[in-house]
């Protein structure tokens, strides 16, 4: 095709190739940030303040093209960000573990178990989806409080155990499995626990994995909800420690954009490897 | 579902009457094992949904720092928000940035989101490629969107005014000139438009093929189609954006708080041209600790974004029933 002389292209083709062309422009405008931030975060000091933007860093005296990971270094023993790491994974995985394990278990007896109250508790559980997480944010604090997790770790993790978008979103799911499968273990002998155990959890993993991707996503990233209950350097979260990097004064980009890598890195590992299942997750779910 | 499979039983299984029997006796125990199995939720729900709320609202009445206990004050707070403008300068200021905020970010993420997913729908080859391209800002932790940003942004070797400078374009103080800092944030809004791309795209997949098979024999051409086909059955998708992306920009913080906050100075951003409606939540409860007034915020936002849901149902059932 590429042989054929400009003239032969069909109005189609040169069509098609300026749709390619708009779209590899907005991937650009769209990555171009994140390659500079890993670029920035490979260079010294001394070579981040250039007149053109350099893309790869080269030495600015000697012209030489270099990678250092000493800004790495710098912000993981230095700044803390070594620790903010593993408080952040540890938060996460706990937190993603509480979720998928009692939503699932709500979800079940929402779509499967007869108990009086049922579809009313549903349904005022459901409708405090209205309200917005902020509104609810000096009182959660206040009750954290209370229950004596304030600036711990348990702190983060307790208060963020359950999310009512996931019950709803598993018991949807729930109840698109064929009831007859259950009846027939029953008939086995089988208890409710062992079919939610045994039956239902298996046959839910698309929906389960959707959840623990979400919820890890999420509380990997969160900001808001670390900021206000931790006041202790050495519990901060990756975010938290983040941005009291980045709101210092001085200009330090190099330690800055290695911190934000070292954020941005996990998430996007999960997410290359879980792409399609996130992407179709979106699209069935609404999801933000 | 359940009743027919029973009836079912009945009549392809002879032990059936031994299983209803079984079902009867084991009744209460499921009862009881439906209580067990949602009695986690239950707590949460209580402690932290179902109190948090009642809280926001009975606090809005008190003034309370949540170290002395409160102290009620009626109306006060409301009040001294609404019309005291020496107490509380910037509270109708925080309302029109984020109304600001969200009236520019909305339309512009919705519609270059919109055009991206006509051209990617467009496309056989490299679909996946694009979609997770621009998907990637939308994972990333907004700490980390607010300093690449920052440093995007930076008036002196930022990236964007180097290529600006290239294309013999002035220089633009992005986050320092009290004009500019909106559209500045919008951008970064933009820019993170890939959750709405896959709602289109969702939406855009939904489209019988036969309409424009149709359309294509009638000799319409490609505008045409966008507007008189595409665009009108995209409506309950592009309801759908409008309400959600309203609700998520109008409670804009993390972004704004690591651009102009966590520095301890001048929170809010130059000339408090960023002081964003949930900023302000913040600032009183965490900075001033005037957590009474926080609350009576908070259920000013609670309402605002009550009404905007209820619109969405009432819109959503007009447009399915």
């Amino acid at each position: 095709m590429c042989d054929k002389p400009m003239s032969k292209m069909s109005k189609f083709q040169v069509k098609k190739l300026f749709v390619y062309l708009v779209l590899s422009l907005f991937v650009i405008w769209t990555v171009g940030p994140f390659i500079w931030m890993v670029s920035t975060s490979l260079k010294h000091y001394g070579d981040i303040f250039t007149p053109v933007p350099q893309l790869i860093p080269r030495d600015k005296i000697t012209g030489q093209v270099y990678v250092t990971l000493e800004n790495y270094h710098y912000v993981i023993e230095m700044k803390g960000l070594g620790r903010a790491f593993l408080n952040s994974l540890l938060v996460t995985i706990v937190v993603t573990a509480f979720k998928l394990f009692f939503d699932s278990l709500a979800a079940y007896a929402f779509a499967r178990i007869r108990f009086p109250g049922r579809d009313f508790f549903f349904f005022i559980v459901i409708s405090s989806m209205m309200v917005p997480g902020v509104a609810l944010l000096v009182p959660r604090v206040y009750i954290t409080r209370l229950l004596g997790l304030y600036n711990s770790l348990w702190g983060l993790i307790i208060p963020m155990s359950m999310s009512v978008f996931d019950i709803f979103l598993l018991r949807q799911f729930f109840l698109n499995i064929p009831v007859e499968l259950e009846e027939a273990s029953m008939i086995d002998g089988a208890s409710r626990w062992d079919i939610y155990w045994r039956i239902a959890l298996p046959l839910a993993k698309p929906a389960l994995a959707l959840v623990a991707i979400t919820s890890f996503t999420w509380h990997w990233n969160d900001l808001m909800w670390p900021l206000v209950i931790l006041t202790d350097a050495k519990k901060y979260t990756l975010p938290l420690a983040l941005a009291l990097l980045a709101s210092g004064q001085a200009p330090r980009p190099h330690y800055i954009m290695a911190g934000a890598t070292l954020t941005v890195i996990p998430i996007m590992i999960i997410f290359l490897i879980f792409q399609r299942q996130i992407l179709e997750g979106i699209s069935i779910t609404g999801l933000k | 579902m359940r009743n027919n499979s029973s009836d079912l039983l009945q009549v392809t299984y002879p032990q059936s009457k031994t299983i209803l029997r079984w079902c009867q006796r084991s009744r209460n125990r499921e009862w009881l094992l439906g209580y067990l199995f949602i009695m986690p939720l239950i707590v949460y729900f209580i402690l932290f949904l179902l109190y948090p709320t009642i809280a926001a609202f009975i606090y809005g009445f008190t003034s309370w720092n949540m170290r002395t206990p409160p102290v009620w004050v009626g109306l006060e707070n409301y009040k001294k928000l609404f019309f005291d403008r020496v107490a509380y300068p910037y509270f109708w200021h925080s309302f029109t940035v984020t109304l600001k905020y969200v009236v520019l970010a909305v339309p512009t993420t919705m519609s270059v989101a919109l055009v991206i997913a006509l051209l990617i729908n467009s496309i056989r080859r490299m679909q996946t490629f694009f979609k997770v391209c621009l998907y990637l800002p939308v994972i990333t932790s907004a700490v980390a969107v607010a300093a690449i940003w920052r440093w995007v942004y930076d008036p002196l070797y930022g990236l964007l005014n180097m290529v600006l400078k290239a294309l013999h374009i002035q220089k633009v103080n992005w986050l320092g000139e009290p004009a500019f800092v909106i559209p500045s944030l919008v951008i970064i809004a933009t820019w993170s438009l890939g959750s709405s791309m896959l709602i289109y795209l969702a939406g855009l997949k939904g489209i019988p093929k036969q309409y424009y098979e149709a359309a294509l024999i009638d000799g319409v051409n490609g505008w045409q189609q966008f507007r008189y086909i595409t665009w009108p059955l995209l409506q309950p998708t592009t309801f759908f954006l409008l309400i959600t992306g309203f609700i998520g920009s109008f409670q804009v913080f993390e972004i704004i708080y690591v651009l102009y906050g966590a520095g301890g100075g001048s929170i809010g951003g130059p000339r408090q041209s960023a002081l964003t409606y949930v900023l302000y939540i913040y600032n009183h409860a965490f900075r001033y600790y005037e957590m009474g007034t926080a609350c009576a915020m908070s259920f000013i936002l609670f309402i605002i974004i009550v009404i905007i849901t209820i619109i969405q149902f009432k819109y959503v059932r007009q447009t399915y029933e």
